[in-house]
């Protein structure tokens, strides 16, 4: 066989979003992906069947109705993914027989699906796997061919909780039902990279609608790409390996490391047997995290006949014109587009833009504070500067605090503590920033007054009484200023040396000492002054 | 033999004439009579009733307003989900199944006042037209001996011809409400798709499917529809104004009645004695002062072919839940034998072979390569059947008046071993449940027939949502089989 002069690489994605419904798509049963979730665990401390109804279980004479909240969860998505919004939609009935499907058959839709037709723009992503907003775009745009709901399976277990053998399959059903987004890209992907940067988009831009929880290791988006590659050979001819398609994967690590594996093994496999891309040449195969190795699963895609109709028991859907451009308008700015915008209009930094906004919650608290801020006087983009200081750094050191202690006693599969959930609101973290601008808050102090008003016997309390009260207010006294500094380059005549010689970075011990014999309550910048003034 | 009428029992009930214990004691003393000649029904429920009517008895005692079923006992096709006794749809994959929750027509005929006290034989999942196929045995006509009662809903209708209950329900999927009916000599209601919640009724043919009642009288069908019918937001396929019109009591006949009736050449081939009904039915709607108009319709004979097709298929995903794996019975297997052995031997040993032969009409008739050549065409057929109907109504007919079968009551076990003998007494029943109508199957009087005098019937096919109209009509030519008779 010719030699290979050159590898392109072919990549598709289906992406299965768990939509965030209180109750199921169909039922009224409770759903386990919930959000706001019904507990901190996912509702995983929920008995195993427990989450369930007649329709769950499949009984006889149980009918469906459709979740409304469940479409327009979905058609909010389709239209940030830039589709166009079938207004008749219809459910189709996909049959096959499996113990997690308790109807044996599944609700889908085949024929007329909420959304097709869309496109995005890869994103460029930071070392720190975070969308950059700072980055030009890229041009390298993935068709979306369409966008479904439908209800997934629940889980069957062969192993006891805890791995130990058993006899017998275990069915749990808390999770059949709940509402599942189908997206499916067209294979427009050139790299594992580009993958997982529209993975990020992607969950970025569903949190960000509030439509799912997008925990990724609890199943909340699960991704499956069909990879394969074409192949220059020497003698100039091109040919395709056949697809491979990964199944359930639930992390973005996991999908970039089945991708590369697929490129790299792929090209090999060719040369070992010789097949090339065919109908029916498709296989399916599983991530195995320990071995960093994709595994098969299945030879061959049969032609699996679904034997798909349309579910006689609901009607189709029908959205007005009038209900699409309603949710078109909740849709708003999304995530990267908000970050791009912090970046160019309230001169964040990128990491600070990249961190708030993907975070809806966070961002939430951002904007109110900024807001209250501003409306204090305070210039917007010095308020927005001492904001994310104070968001992205003193409450989400606490928020991690927090974390760690709820890993601490549920597990580490409970949910995270985030920033907006440590009771401040945006007027509080509002007060903190404009005092910190006006020169009122030291740094130091800013931080602890944060940490008071996280403290629940301070929730709700106005944050500059709090800083009255503990005496965090800076001193605008010269006097005391004055001995301050006398005191610092007496107790440091070392430092104050190096100063006077010109090395500036020994200011910074003299600085600390004046904020020490301050208790804390020195302006930084106002001490920076008065000493350079006396040691010049 | 018809039962008191149901609203003479709710009248002295609710007047304190009767106590509902009392009637409804008699009622299971006569389903037990009844039980041993006919096999009416899968279960009699003594204790249930009973408990029932003494609660409402001390409710009416204690002042409480009565429902307009008062102390009326009923019986309920086993495809009907009720929490009293046991839900089979009288198969062995439902052996021992208890439904959690009451159909919705079932609840409302309890708000209602009406106490549950057997539920009844039917042909396995209601696929069937004699009530010979169920798990628990054939039923056999009230009054024929050597007779089949009709089918799906036999059990129901011979509830009511016997005089154990005056009022029933049904499920009609493809007649199967108005050729028991029809076959017994009671009235048989089909109501339009959508009148009456299809909650709790174990699905055969979802799209086809519609509960309704079977009653000693017209009046008695219209009070229990009026009962039942109404929206059901847990049915995605209830009607907003399910109950638009039923409200008011039986009303009179539209002024100007115009009444169309099938050419000549639809009747062919039917038995004289069905022939002779309608013949009744047309003079007593003409001395009525009906117009008799001719209607065509045109597409009439791709009816069985477009039901069997669609039912099929439809149940073929209905019937997947039925695996042995969460409910009803579970075959036993060997400790090598996986999923498949337990899906493949569950179904096998707990289908009966009616039920096996549409389930794999209807996988194949949807399996990929074939869906469109038959599902397809089905659906096209099932377009055309119902434009037939339109226009016909369209032309301001008020309601049609058809046969309900071929012929009476024919013997238990001649059709069994033909199945396409057996499909062939839907041929004016399917139609309408294609096109989602509401249509009544009427007593007319009776036939010879070998050597015995059986029921015939008639039926009156109506618009969307026309059953006020179809029993004020009804009530018109009612007693019609008896005086021409």
């Amino acid at each position: 066989m010719a030699q290979v002069v050159a590898t392109r690489a072919i990549i598709g994605m289906e992406v299965h979003v768990e939509l965030a419904a209180r109750s199921k798509v169909f039922c009224a049963a409770p759903s386990p992906a919930a959000w706001p979730e019904p507990d901190a665990t996912d509702g995983e401390e929920a008995g195993p069947n427990t989450m369930v109804d007649h329709l769950t279980m499949g009984l006889p004479g149980s009918l469906p109705t459709l979740n409304g909240r469940a479409v327009r969860d979905a058609v909010a998505v389709g239209l940030a993914l830039g589709c166009q919004i079938n207004r008749r939609t219809r459910w189709d009935r996909k049959s096959y027989f499996y113990p997690d499907m308790p109807k044996n058959y599944q609700i889908s839709q085949h024929q007329e699906p909420l959304c097709v037709g869309g496109r995005v723009e890869v994103p460029t992503l930071r070392a720190d796997g975070l969308c950059d907003p700072s980055a030009p775009p890229t041009g390298r745009w993935v068709r979306v061919r369409r966008a479904h709901l439908e209800e997934d399976a629940g889980k069957l277990l062969h192993e006891a909780p805890g791995g130990s053998a058993i006899g017998c399959s275990i069915l749990d059903l808390n999770r059949a039902g709940t509402a599942l987004l189908e997206i499916v890209t067209e294979p427009d992907l050139t790299s594992a990279q580009d993958a997982v940067a529209l993975g990020t988009w992607l969950r970025d831009v569903c949190r960000g609608l509030g439509v799912t929880r997008g925990v990724l290791q609890r199943g909340h988006m699960r991704f499956e790409p069909n990879i394969n590659t074409e192949l220059t050979l020497s003698d100039g001819r091109t040919v395709r390996t056949p697809v491979v398609e990964v199944k359930n994967l639930n992390s973005l690590r996991a999908v970039r490391g089945a991708i590369e594996h697929e490129l790299r093994e792929q090209p090999r496999r060719l040369a070992a047997d010789g097949l090339v891309m065919r109908p029916g040449a498709k296989t399916t195969r599983g991530w195995d995290e320990r071995s960093a190795a994709t595994v098969l699963q299945r030879e061959k895609e049969e032609a699996a006949d679904y034997r798909y109709f349309p579910d006689p028991d609901l009607p189709p859907a029908e959205l007005s014109a009038a209900w699409v451009e309603g949710v078109r308008a909740s849709v708003g700015e999304l995530p990267l587009e908000w970050s791009r915008r912090a970046v160019r209009q309230l001169g964040l930094s990128g990491v600070e833009a990249a961190q708030l906004g993907p975070e809806p919650g966070l961002r939430g608290l951002f904007e109110a504070a900024v807001a209250h801020a501003t409306g204090l006087g305070c210039p917007a983009e010095r308020a927005a500067r001492a904001v994310a200081v104070a968001t992205l750094q003193s409450l989400a050191r606490r928020a991690n605090a927090q974390t760690a202690a709820r890993h601490e006693k549920l597990g580490s599969g409970a949910a995270p503590v985030g920033a907006w959930e440590l009771g401040l609101s945006g007027a509080q973290v509002g007060d903190v920033a404009a005092m910190r601008e006006a020169g009122e808050l030291s740094a130091q102090n800013a931080d602890a007054l944060l940490g008071l008003l996280c403290q629940g016997e301070h929730r709700g309390a106005d944050a500059r009484r709090l800083a009255q009260e503990r005496g965090l207010l800076s001193h605008r006294d010269q006097d005391a200023m004055a001995q301050w500094v006398t005191r610092a380059i007496q107790e440091h005549p070392a430092a104050a040396a190096d100063v006077r010689a010109g090395k500036e970075a020994a200011l910074g011990r003299l600085v600390g000492a004046v904020m020490k014999l301050s208790g804390g309550t020195a302006d930084g910048a106002q001490a920076r002054g008065a000493l350079l003034a006396a040691l010049r | 033999m018809i039962a008191a009428s149901a609203q003479s029992i709710a009248r002295r009930v609710a007047a304190r004439q009767d106590s509902a214990g009392a009637v409804v004691a008699a009622a299971i003393e006569r389903a037990r009579a009844v039980q041993s000649r006919t096999n009416a029904f899968t279960e009699i429920l003594p204790e249930h009733a009973l408990a029932r009517a003494h609660a409402l008895d001390a409710a009416l005692d204690a002042g409480a307003a009565p429902g307009p079923l008062c102390g009326v006992p009923v019986v309920i096709k086993d495809n009907i989900c009720t929490t009293a006794g046991h839900t089979t749809c009288a198969s062995r994959i439902l052996a021992g199944y208890r439904s959690p929750f009451d159909a919705t027509a079932v609840a409302r005929l309890a708000a209602a006042g009406a106490v549950v006290i057997a539920k009844a034989n039917m042909d396995e999942f209601g696929m069937g037209s004699s009530t010979e196929r169920s798990a628990y045995g054939p039923a056999s006509h009230p009054t024929a001996s050597g007779r089949v009662p009709g089918g799906s809903s036999g059990g129901s209708a011979i509830a009511v011809a016997s005089g154990v209950v005056p009022i029933a329900l049904g499920s009609d999927t493809g007649g199967s409400i108005r050729q028991p009916a029809a076959f017994c000599g009671v009235v048989g209601l089909k109501p339009t798709y959508g009148r009456v919640s299809r909650l709790g009724l174990v699905a055969y043919a979802s799209s086809l499917d519609q509960i309704g009642p079977i009653a000693g009288s017209v009046a008695d069908a219209a009070l229990a529809l009026r009962v039942i019918a109404g929206h059901d937001p847990a049915d995605a396929t209830s009607l907003p104004d399910a109950a638009a019109d039923m409200s008011q009591p039986l009303g009179r006949a539209p002024a100007s009645l115009r009444v169309g009736v099938v050419g000549p050449e639809a009747t062919e081939g039917l038995h004289p004695g069905v022939r002779a009904a309608l013949d009744r039915a047309a003079g007593a709607l003409r001395d009525a002062g009906a117009h008799l108009v001719p209607v065509q319709m045109p597409h009439a004979e791709h009816a069985i072919a477009a039901y069997y097709l669609i039912a099929t298929a439809e149940a073929s995903s209905n019937l997947a839940r039925f695996d042995g794996v969460r409910f009803g019975r579970r075959a036993a297997l060997g400790p090598l034998d996986g999923i498949d052995e337990l899906y493949t031997r569950s179904r096998s040993e707990g289908f009966g072979p009616e039920v096996t032969r549409r389930v794999l009409l209807g996988t194949f008739a949807l399996s990929s390569g074939y869906a469109d050549q038959y599902y397809g065409r089905a659906l096209r057929a099932r377009r055309l059947i119902k434009g037939d109907y339109d226009a016909a109504f369209a032309h301001g007919c008020h309601a049609l008046l058809t046969p309900v079968t071929p012929g009476p009551a024919f013997m238990i076990g001649e059709k069994t071993s033909d199945p396409l003998s057996m499909y062939l007494q839907d041929a004016f029943t399917v139609g309408v449940n294609l096109a989602g109508l509401p249509a009544l199957s009427l007593p007319m009087g009776t036939t010879p027939d070998r050597g015995q005098e059986l029921p015939v019937g008639v039926q009156l096919v109506g618009p969307p949502m026309g059953e006020p109209a179809l029993l004020a009509i009804a009530a018109l030519v009612e007693n019609a089989g008896t005086s021409h008779a």
